[in-house]
């Protein structure tokens, strides 16, 4: 038996570094510190994967050797003449790096996941730009939390607990004790009431408390948290305040606190509807705090509006820091699509949808993005590695992907490794292979190899190295 | 006159900035047809992809491109023009004339996003609908469309004249949302409706909207005009003039039709 410490999980976009591994005879059998999503993938990663690779041939998958499923990709990606290559989010910058460099050679447009997920945050701040901070920094020193369309506590699970309202910081407590309190007054009264029910066989009701304006706990001297949801999530339940805004309104919501923040006025009575007088307690209370964060979620870049929701939210940081300081960050999804933005900026210019076609990179969102350019049917062969996009792909992008060659490389059965010609399954990056991966908020951190991986399995990057060899083989037999 | 037929259904984004009568000017078919066009990966010569005809006219005539047939897939028609006329019998791909100064283009079908984005001068008509960023720039500039003329018969898409600067566009059909954001100058005049936001974090410049339209809860009611003033032309209203967007300390002024919007009625009371 063996105990490895210090190792990081690759699942979300939080990457906790701090998870230690009981390994016996090459198999994982207990992950600490782990959250359900992470002990999950720790466990049972190996459960349902491939392990050979396999072309399709007269419609069925047949296993192949390494050799001949690579020179078949490489084939299929040399033939292309607008391929694109999509995921990278759940594999190592390296390998990012190597396929980056196969993209350049075959001429392809290089996508990945951001494309449906905080594209929109890198446009609009490429328009007015980000103050941000690294997590350790809101963990010590941040007095308000706002959670604004993000979920941690089914999305990022330890998030709260490492960075935002339940973190011990130099400067600022954790709030576990008093919402532990809230929770008990909450049981409390349901058994006073189920009693008092059994007593007076008739159903008894506690009269709501009605506060008026913000509830009194916001105004406390300690760490506050706010959500702000088109629903009462788990993460709302646990904070100190919560606003339901009316779905597809929240631009007009940030615009407004923008003008209050700023002592303006507004001639309407209620914006995504919460009332103009609440508005303002909510904008005096940012005004009000020593340092404050908003961390979004896809409920701002997916919901009506997409990149103008961020290009509002990142002014309205920009207007509160006026004032007092006020930062900003994506809850990104993946464990390293921060990083596969960092590569891809490092190595083309651009974070993603990046066309390499013509030889030189180019990058227009809604014209060399993934979606778009399998909804206009233009790609004539598709490279999906580390990502599902049949899955979550709208089905017109989805059906014209599955029209053309399509390769897969990824060890999980999925709908998009179903439809695929080629699938050459790797090793799991994070367990069984080592490597580098960008946390939320920029900070690489590296990524463990922990047991074996199957001889037949290579890791991304390895696989990538050698379609890349052979395609340069390829293309100089043809000249 | 330059008459590009092209040889088949092109399936491929072709990048199509040689299509200009700057660069055709003073060239002969042949040298037109070696220009280069990047088809999808590979590159390629214009005589591979279009049949040119040259139809020379009355030497008076401006000098003209027309082509024949479908060209969706041609990007960058017309970038960078200065003078003549490109005249698409079908739809136009996406940057249609981008960073033109001078001369007209003519669609006759519908046209691609970004249509005269960075647009300095010169027109452009689009008899069918056009899609989004109409004259708006490259992402992450701020200097969008800054003179000349857009003219969209049809309806057009999400954030028409983005970071406008100067110049007219004229939507006869409805408008997506986000018309006008972060403008600066110019004008927007939509006939149809509008989905919403016009205006949003404008600074100044002028938008008119003669169909339904929700408005930015950041916009204040000024006055009530009877007609507004679009290009020299007048637009019988009466028209509700709002000012806005507060947020961005802007000045933009917002007229959105009083008959077609009875449900602005409440903003009248702080005229009174």
């Amino acid at each position: 038996m063996a105990v490895i410490t210090g190792v990081t999980c690759p699942v979300c976009g939080t990457f906790c570094d701090d998870i230690e591994l009981i390994i016996e005879n090459n198999v994982i059998v207990e992950a600490r510190n782990a959250c359900a999503m992470g002990a999950a993938k720790f466990l049972n990663y190996s459960a349902h994967r491939t392990k050979k690779p396999l072309i399709r041939k007269n419609g069925e998958l047949v296993e192949v050797s390494m050799d001949e499923a690579v020179e078949k990709a490489a084939k299929i990606l040399v033939d292309a003449n607008y391929p694109l290559m999509y995921g990278w989010s759940n594999t190592s910058c390296e390998a990012i790096r190597t396929g980056l460099e196969l993209g350049e050679e075959v001429g392809a447009v290089m996508d990945n996941t951001s494309t449906v997920c905080h594209g929109p945050s890198i446009l609009s701040v490429q328009d007015v730009g980000i103050p941000s901070a690294t997590l350790g920094q809101l963990r010590h020193r941040a007095d308000l939390i706002i959670y604004w369309a993000s979920n941690p506590w089914s999305a990022h699970p330890r998030h709260a607990e490492r960075y935002t309202m339940f973190s011990d910081g130099r400067f600022e407590g954790s709030t576990w004790k008093s919402y532990l309190s809230r929770l008990r007054g909450v049981m409390s009264r349901k058994k006073i009431q189920r009693a008092s029910n059994l007593v007076l066989k008739q159903d008894f009701c506690f009269t709501p408390q009605v506060e008026e304006g913000l509830p009194s706990s916001v105004h406390q001297k300690r760490r506050r948290t706010i959500v702000i949801d088109v629903r009462k999530t788990r993460t709302a339940d646990a904070a100190d305040c919560f606003f339901q805004v009316e779905p597809g309104t929240d631009y007009e919501l940030l615009q407004a606190l923008r003008v209050l923040v700023n002592d303006g006025e507004l001639d309407v009575d209620e914006v995504a509807g919460i009332p103009i007088e609440t508005l303002e307690q909510l904008a005096d209370l940012l005004v009000n705090c020593k340092l404050g964060i908003i961390f979004f979620g896809l409920g701002l870049t997916m919901s009506k509006g997409k990149h103008r929701n961020i290009d509002a939210a990142i002014n309205l940081t920009r207007d509160l820091n006026k004032r007092t300081k006020f930062l900003i960050m994506p809850m990104r999804g993946h464990y390293n699509v921060t990083g596969v933005n960092i590569v891809f900026t490092w190595q083309t210019g651009y974070p993603f949808a990046v066309d390499l076609s013509n030889g030189y990179p180019r990058y227009n969102p809604g014209e060399t993005s993934a979606v778009d350019i399998l909804s206009r049917d233009e790609a004539d062969a598709t490279m999906v590695i580390a990502s599902d996009p049949v899955a979550h792909f709208p089905r017109a992008a989805s059906k014209n992907i599955a029209k053309h060659p399509l390769i897969a490389i990824d060890p999980e059965v999925t709908p998009t490794t179903m439809l695929a010609d080629v699938i050459i399954p790797p090793a799991f990056v994070g367990i069984e292979a080592e490597g580098t991966a960008y946390r939320m908020d920029h900070v690489p951190l590296p990524l463990k190899k922990v047991v074996e991986p199957p001889e037949t399995c290579l890791s991304d990057q390895e696989i990538l190295q050698r379609i890349l060899q052979k395609v340069r083989e390829l293309r100089r037999d043809m000249n | 006159m330059i008459i590009l037929d092209p040889k088949r259904a092109f399936r491929f984004p072709i990048e199509a900035k040689n299509i200009s009568p700057d660069i055709f000017a003073k060239k002969s078919s042949k040298e037109i047809a070696a220009l280069q066009m990047w088809e999808g990966n590979r590159k390629g010569a214009l005589g591979d992809l279009f049949n040119i005809k040259n139809d020379s006219g009355s030497p008076s005539e401006e000098f003209t491109i027309k082509i024949e047939g479908d060209a969706s897939k041609l990007r960058n028609i017309g970038a960078r023009m200065s003078m003549g006329h490109i005249v698409v019998d079908g739809d136009a791909g996406m940057h249609l004339g981008e960073d033109m100064s001078g001369g007209t283009i003519t669609v006759a079908g519908n046209a691609g996003s970004w249509a005269g984005s960075k647009m300095k001068g010169g027109t452009i008509e689009i008899k069918g609908n056009a899609g989004d960023y109409i004259g708006a720039p490259y992402r992450g500039s701020t200097k969008g469309m800054n003179g000349g003329k857009i003219i969209i018969h049809g309806n057009a898409g999400y954030e028409v004249g983005c970071f406008m600067r100067n110049g007219l566009i004229q939507i006869l059909g409805d408008v997506g949302l986000f018309a006008g954001i972060h403008m600066s100058n110019g004008t927007i005049f939509v006939q149809g409706n509008s989905e919403g936001r016009a205006g949003a974090q404008m600074i100044n410049g002028k938008i008119v909207i003669c169909g339904h339209t929700p408005v930015m809860p950041t916009f204040t009611i000024d006055s009530i005009k009877p007609k507004v003033k679009v290009d020299g032309e007048k637009i019988e209203g009466p028209f509700y003039r709002f000012i806005g967007d507060l947020a961005d300390n802007g000045n933009g002024k917002l007229f959105v039709s009083k008959t077609k919007n009875p449900h602005l009625s409440p903003y009248e009371k702080y005229l009174e």
